[in-house]
């Protein structure tokens, strides 16, 4: 029986996994020859057509640096907004807190377009179109719901007795966040901090109408490049996406453990609403 | 602890100020700028009261739009979550490294909507892509790439979505699913339950609220597809697989017409609006 599932688990992943796979070996320049009957490969493997992604676009390791500061600065701002608001929304005893988190779940499914367009104009206002600053706090701003929901979930699961411990020890407001409730929720907030880096990393829509091309992502560079119909051959657009795709792919792996703490909706959530 | 008045408005003021000054202002500003003939790029601004809307409404395109992006939610949230849910049932119980199988699923999820587009535009073509490559295999024609089949494009980017997001409705549903006490499932096997009603009466109820939550998401990004698509089709061939993000994004930077653009922004998010009250409804009276 356990068996059975394994290999069950083992195909299914394998069907998923199979276009990436794919993709992989297009990269290092294994590629399917279709003269042969039935097709077969070709090409000793190669690393040439990494080398060649920064032929085909010059910028682009500096677009992958842009990406992985603004994301890494976008996770961090995020949490960092989401956790004190989430210890509020979680202990709070107003009435409506449970439509308000609710809400932000809401917020956090709002499709980037319905502001996009008036954010832009507002961002070249205010002198933050084109700049790094501008996409970073954007890209934090369009996470922070989402944030706030798993994180109000993991705060409302804990006890409050470590609270209430430190309140009789005189402790304050902030160093209760920072000293007790922080320490109890970490894997949250690093599987958070994750998925958050994840979703900064592969978004589009904000840096692309927020930027005229001196700041530029990895997302904004892939449209840029096909949206002008430039033709890239095959195996280095497909260097380029695997080359993009590693850094997540390594973050997930070193963190796999603790993105089992990423969790929309904490277990306690019942009793406690 | 007890919170005061004070320190809720000391918790809150950073998202407040972050949330508020990059989401509800330029929505709110979008939103009055959509009763006017408001552009960038314009002067003199003048009161039109719902006339932008009427326009936007009458647009034979944005209708295929909403049409497109009616059948592409309706189609891809319920087989993501299917699918979701019947690879975290496979997954709930304990096997050797299974936050390995957990991780390694993630990772179509990991390939980012725009990235997901570049690639499957050559997985589907013929001389480089998997498809005919399997077709040749199993010794039939090749067969011309769907992308560019007005029948066959709209679909081909439900598949894509729904390849992307599948693995991440399992992430969100593992923990919900293994949270599930081992007594219940020993309950309904006693009982000689058969698999399909102990996932109906075990395994749903327990994860009922969080399918909701998780559907929420995913109607919400299936209402704004955008990314894959622009990548791929551009909407086309003709306006098969225009959806109406693109067509706000396309009035808005491509055509110029700024009134259009913000305005058929505003009726995704009003959209999206009617999901979310249905949602806090739902919520709200399981939670009774």
């Amino acid at each position: 029986m356990r068996a059975a599932r394994t290999i069950a688990i083992a195909a299914v992943t394998g069907a998923f996994l199979l276009p990436l796979a794919w993709t992989g070996l297009a990269a290092i320049g294994v590629l399917p020859d279709d003269s042969m009957r039935p097709p077969s490969w070709t090409g000793p493997p190669t690393l040439d057509h990494i080398a060649d992604i920064g032929v085909a676009e010059p910028t682009f390791w500096q677009e992958l640096a842009t990406s992985t500061l603004a994301a890494i600065l976008a996770a961090c701002l995020t949490v960092a907004v989401a956790f004190p608001a989430a210890f509020a929304l979680a202990r709070s005893r107003y009435r409506g807190r449970r439509t308000v988190t609710q809400g932000f779940l809401v917020l956090a499914s709002l499709p980037v377009m319905a502001y996009a367009i008036p954010l832009a104009d507002l961002s070249r206002r205010v002198h933050l179109i084109d700049t790094f600053a501008g996409i970073t706090l954007a890209e934090a701003a369009v996470t922070a719901p989402l944030a706030v929901f798993v994180l109000h979930g993991a705060v409302g699961q804990l006890p409050t007795e470590w609270e209430e411990v430190a309140v009789i020890d005189g402790a304050g407001l902030f160093r209760i966040l920072g000293r007790v409730v922080l320490p109890l929720i970490a894997p949250t907030v690093a599987a958070t901090l994750v998925v958050m880096f994840v979703l900064d990393w592969n978004m589009l829509l904000v840096p692309l109408v927020l930027t005229s091309g001196e700041v530029k992502t990895v997302p904004v560079a892939l449209s840029d490049f096909f949206t002008f119909e430039r033709e890239l051959d095959w195996p280095t657009a497909a260097a380029a996406l695997m080359v993009s795709l590693a850094p997540l792919a390594m973050l997930v792996g070193v963190f796999h453990r603790v993105l089992e703490s990423f969790a929309l909706q904490g277990r306690g959530d019942r009793d406690i609403g | 602890m007890r919170l005061t008045h004070r320190d809720h408005i000391l918790l809150f003021a950073p998202l407040a100020i972050l949330i508020g000054g990059w989401l509800i202002i330029p929505a709110l500003v979008g939103l009055s700028a959509t009763l006017t003939t408001y552009s960038p790029l314009t002067t003199a601004v003048a009161f039109v009261g719902w006339q932008n809307y009427s326009d936007v409404l009458h647009d034979p395109q944005f209708g295929e739009a909403v049409r497109n992006v009616a059948i592409f939610a309706l189609v891809a949230v319920p087989l993501e979550l299917g699918l979701g849910f019947a690879i975290a049932y496979l997954l709930r119980r304990p096997i050797r490294g299974r936050s390995w199988w957990r991780g390694l699923l993630l990772l179509p999820w990991l390939v980012s909507p725009i990235a997901a587009g570049v690639m499957w535009h050559y997985l589907f073509s013929g001389a480089t892509g998997i498809v005919s490559f399997v077709l040749g295999w199993l010794g039939l024609p090749e067969a011309a790439s769907p992308i560019g089949d007005v029948r066959l494009a709209l679909a081909a980017t439900i598949a894509i979505e729904v390849w992307r997001m599948a693995p991440f409705v399992t992430f969100l549903l593992l923990p919900g699913l293994v949270a599930i006490p081992e007594e219940r499932w020993e309950q309904a096997t006693l009982a000689g339950t058969s698999w399909f009603w102990r996932i109906v009466n075990v395994a749903l109820p327990e994860v009922a609220p969080l399918m909701l939550s998780v559907g929420m998401l995913l109607t919400g990004l299936s209402l704004g597809a955008f990314d894959t698509i622009l990548i791929l089709t551009g909407g086309g061939p003709g306006t098969a697989t225009l959806t109406p993000a693109l067509y706000s994004y396309d009035r808005a930077f491509v055509t110029n017409d700024w009134p259009s653009g913000a305005t058929s922004a505003w009726l995704i998010a009003g959209g999206v609006a009617l999901v979310g009250a249905a949602y806090i409804r739902l919520s709200g009276r399981r939670s009774g």
